[in-house]
């Protein structure tokens, strides 16, 4: 979608949903397997749904099924939840320079997700503020309704959809590292910057690889802010080339 | 699904919810205070660091495959060639991200096919 189309457009919510179509790469087949998973964990069809579409939030759902199912106390399995989803605070306040005064932003909130932020980070400041509202809102009410969509297929027909088409559940997961690096590579415009993404990306990679899936996002992100920092700190006498960019 | 389960449910529900919504209302309330006609520059520095890193470690952990296993990462690596290349002629969103999918596809269905 070109810039100019998107000035033109008068319906930015259209917008929203069309390049939030991505999203649902990753999004259905995971959620898919969160349905599967939560009736081979006991609960029912609907408290599947009910689960996707009040907590949603991906990697804390399974881990809150798994745990109740495994007989947890329940204010552990809560606990655990909230920690996973800690990351979620600084979503938010990034948005909030292009966030207009509009009351309908903070029912919004619910949908903020790591990839409805990712999106939503790299395209509200490209739209003009009257078109803001409309497009977060087609973007995160079509993610929000893939994600219960998607649970309540896999609830209802999971098994047999996973023995059908078994690659299918393998290849489409790669549209969310796809779109990632649509959204991150034209941030690498400095040698601070391309340093920090590098090692950030890097470091996720790593601890991915190494089982710490959960910490992953947010120790390499601040191993990120620590390179940028550094690098910032090193080169004192090129400061002058950095003046006058607030992060160069 | 018993009343204490409902609860925790709801309870997480709540939870997640206030762990997006209150650090907007927290920012908004801070960007009125200052004042400022460009909200970016009353943004805490850390903060406009944080979100483009959390962003790529977003990217970082998903680029890791299901099965780590060599036709995994081949798929992934010319996957993401691919979704690099139509990105650097397109500029766009959606036309990256397709053929990026397709070459991982292809590749995960050659070697189905081959191995």
């Amino acid at each position: 979608m070109s810039q100019q189309a998107i000035s033109s457009s008068p319906r930015p919510w259209l917008i929203g949903i069309r390049e939030a179509i991505p999203l649902l790469g990753g999004y259905v087949p995971v959620a898919i397997s969160f349905g599967l998973v939560a009736i081979q964990a006991g609960f029912s069809a609907q408290e599947a749904v009910l689960i996707s579409a009040l907590v949603y939030a991906g990697a804390s759902q399974f881990l809150f099924v798994g745990m109740a199912a495994a007989g947890s106390p329940l204010w552990l399995v809560v606990v655990m939840t909230l920690l996973i989803n800690v990351r979620h605070v600084v979503y938010a306040p990034n948005l909030a320079p292009w966030l207009t005064a509009s009351r309908g932003w903070p029912w919004l909130m619910h949908a903020l997700t790591d990839q409805v932020f990712a999106l939503a980070h790299t395209r509200l400041p490209q739209l003009p503020e009257a078109q803001r509202l409309g497009w977060f809102t087609g973007a995160a009410l079509f993610a929000w309704a893939s994600w219960i969509a998607g649970t309540a297929l896999g609830a209802l027909a999971g098994e047999e959809l996973m023995a059908r088409w078994p690659l299918l559940g393998e290849i489409m997961p790669f549209a969310l590292p796809a779109l990632f690096l649509v959204l991150v590579v034209p941030r690498f415009t400095s040698r601070r910057w391309n340093l920090a993404l590098g090692l950030t990306i890097l470091s996720a990679l790593a601890l991915t690889v190494t089982g710490f899936t959960n910490l992953a996002i947010p120790l390499a992100a601040a191993c990120g802010a620590l390179c940028f920092q550094a690098v910032k700190c090193r080169p004192a006498k090129h400061s002058a080339h950095t003046q006058g960019a607030r992060h160069e | 699904m018993s009343s204490a389960m409902w609860i925790a449910v709801i309870a997480s529900a709540v939870g997640t919810l206030l762990l997006r919504l209150l650090p907007m209302l927290w920012m908004r309330r801070r960007l009125a205070r200052l004042g400022q006609d460009d909200g970016i520059d009353a943004m805490p520095q850390w903060l406009g660091i944080l979100g483009p890193l959390m962003i790529a470690a977003l990217l970082g952990t998903s680029l890791v495959p299901k099965t780590l296993d060599a036709v995994s990462w081949l798929a992934t690596g010319i996957g993401v060639l691919a979704n690099l290349a139509i990105w650097w002629r397109t500029r766009t969103l959606g036309w990256p991200v397709a053929a990026g999918v397709a070459a991982f596809g292809a590749v995960v269905v050659l070697a189905s096919w081959v191995l």
